[in-house]
């Protein structure tokens, strides 16, 4: 298990300070844009660790979370809620759509478990497609948390904080029992059960978790474009992007979505400009690449190359 | 007479039409060691199943210390004293043999370092202490009976279920195994094992065996005594072999 004693937690708070004081140096609105998604997504890929790294549960649905925080947070926001209230509210609403999909996906395993999460999600997103309350395919406006000329410069800063809390989840995760229980269910839910450990809640605990992070994510996200639709903020996409990122970077390890998320989205930029469209063919190339040669991601293939975990 | 720490009464279980398990009664004492024996398919897993909650009885009743346990759900199981091992070892191969055992010692602590040290006890205990910081991938099939063995023990169960555990090891290894086996008492831990074949190993550890065949309980009783009952060699050898045996 990385520890955290000594050196480790004065580098960590390091970097924190660098990340956070490029928000100074870049001045540039399009770079702090990157620099937000690419932070945005290395904390979704944290969030999503906990249920599809730690404990193994391959979700692609939680778009329906993220979807869920964007919404809420709208919606709560547009019945005069102050904002900052709204937007932990919308996390909250999130974690009660995470307990009743929950109960119902984790009786499956494997593909069907997979596939069911996929359904979920597209079921809420064709939901809110053809609600009037929620605006319909049109979609609906979103309050900025922030206003003024620093505008990005602090929704970067809002995505560190998300992403370290992220974080510190993932290291408490790691260390405690809470995480073996998790890791065991992954391994094998019949061994798990035999010393006592009741899986079905487990999961539960650890889908709650990563659910109220990545709402917290989708509503910082709606925040930053000021508008959301199904489209944006409920696709399939945001489910396969916070899969992809986690296990490019290694899956249930502590930095393998950070590492992947600066990879796959820094990736994606630079080619975007190179090469329009054909960015997507980049991400495939790997994508493939690294399920050939590093099929535990690229920390967890370098952890295993150089010993420790 | 006191209450059997274990007891199963007039037990059944059925998948579709074959009946696993049927009309099978049993009980064991405190600090006993029992072994269940029969040929493949006999229903020994069954057992096990059964009692570690990983199935339901069909009809009958099993009882802990007494209480009904018939219905309960595995990890309740583990929580109620019955440790179980698998006749398909299954380590978790991320983790290391120490962290393997940890997890069968978090059910009785939140923290990480007691479970190290309960952990490390347990080790000792079953002579493999030095493998502790070895990652469970790739260890030997002897290594890993004895991991399961550990990480069942870690839990403290009143009764631990070992399905196979000798199955598979060269006799030597099975030896060794068997006299770790015989000192669970020690631990106040009793067991019921299971294997194919009349293992000359067993006979030595068992107190007391119980033979089944197509799911029926046909004799018990101490080891020496069971294996010259004519409807046990009946069962192994066939009925040719019945006669020769009066």
């Amino acid at each position: 298990m990385s520890s955290m004693r000594g050196w480790k937690p004065w580098a960590f708070a390091a970097a924190v300070l660098a990340c956070g004081s490029l928000a100074l140096v870049a001045r540039n609105d399009y770079v702090l844009q990157v620099l937000f998604r690419i932070v945005l997504f290395a904390g979704l890929g944290l969030a999503w660790n906990l249920v599809g790294g730690f404990a193994g549960q391959l979700s692609l649905g939680h778009a329906a979370f993220f979807g869920a925080g964007a919404y809420g947070f709208a919606l709560l926001s547009a019945a005069s809620i102050p904002r900052w209230v709204a937007l932990f509210l919308a996390a909250v609403v999130a974690a009660a759509f995470a307990g009743i999909i929950g109960r119902i996906v984790f009786r499956l395993r494997g593909p069907y478990f997979t596939l069911a999460t996929i359904a979920f999600a597209e079921v809420l997103r064709l939901s809110v497609t053809n609600l009037k309350l929620t605006g319909g395919a049109i979609g609906l406006s979103t309050p900025a948390l922030f206003s003024g000329r620093s505008l990005w410069g602090m929704l970067y800063l809002s995505a560190i904080a998300l992403a370290v809390t992220a974080f510190v989840i993932n290291v408490y995760v790691a260390r405690s029992r809470f995480g073996y229980y998790l890791m065991a269910i992954r391994e094998d839910e019949e061994t798990a059960s035999a010393v006592g450990i009741d899986t079905a809640s487990y999961k539960l605990r650890s889908l709650l978790i990563s659910a109220v992070l990545t709402a917290l994510g989708g509503a910082l996200y709606g925040s930053a474009f000021q508008f959301i639709v199904p489209d944006s903020v409920l696709t399939i996409d945001i489910s396969l992007q916070m899969a992809i990122v986690t296990m490019l970077g290694g899956a249930g390890t502590l930095y393998g979505p950070v590492v992947g998320a600066i990879l796959l989205l820094g990736a994606a930029e630079v080619f975007k400009n190179q090469f329009q469209e054909s960015h997507l063919l980049v991400y495939g190339i790997l994508i493939v690449l690294v399920v050939l040669f590093l099929p535990e991601g690229v920390v967890g293939g370098l952890q295993r190359r150089f010993g420790g975990r | 007479m006191t209450t059997p720490l274990l007891e199963l009464r007039n037990v059944s279980r059925r998948f579709g039409g074959l009946s696993a398990v049927k009309n099978v009664s049993f009980a064991i004492g405190k600090g006993e060691i029992l072994f269940l024996i029969g040929p493949n398919g006999a229903g020994k897993t069954t057992v096990f199943n059964l009692v570690s909650g990983f199935l339901h009885p069909d009809e009958g009743s099993i009882h802990l210390e007494g209480r009904d346990i018939s219905g309960v759900a595995p990890h309740e199981a583990a929580r109620l004293g019955i440790g179980r091992t698998f006749q398909l070892v299954k380590p978790l191969s991320g983790l290391t043999v120490r962290e393997n055992v940890m997890l069968g010692a978090f059910m009785h602590t939140a923290s990480a370092g007691r479970a190290a040290a309960e952990a490390g006890e347990i080790l000792t205990f079953l002579q493999m202490e030095h493998l502790a910081a070895q990652p469970a991938r790739g260890l030997p099939l002897a290594v890993l009976k004895r991991l399961e063995l550990a990480r069942a023990l870690a839990t403290r169960p009143k009764l631990i279920l070992l399905d196979e555990i000798v199955s598979g090891l060269t006799s030597g290894e099975a030896v060794t195994l068997a006299g770790l086996i015989q000192r669970l008492p020690e631990r106040g831990v009793s067991a019921v094992g299971g294997v194919e074949h009349v293992m000359q190993v067993v006979m030595k550890i068992a107190h007391r065996v119980v033979v089944l065949d197509y799911g029926v309980k046909i004799a018990e009783g101490k080891p020496a005594d069971v294996v010259r009952l004519p409807a046990v060699i009946e069962a192994y050898l066939g009925p040719k072999y019945r006669e020769l045996a009066q």
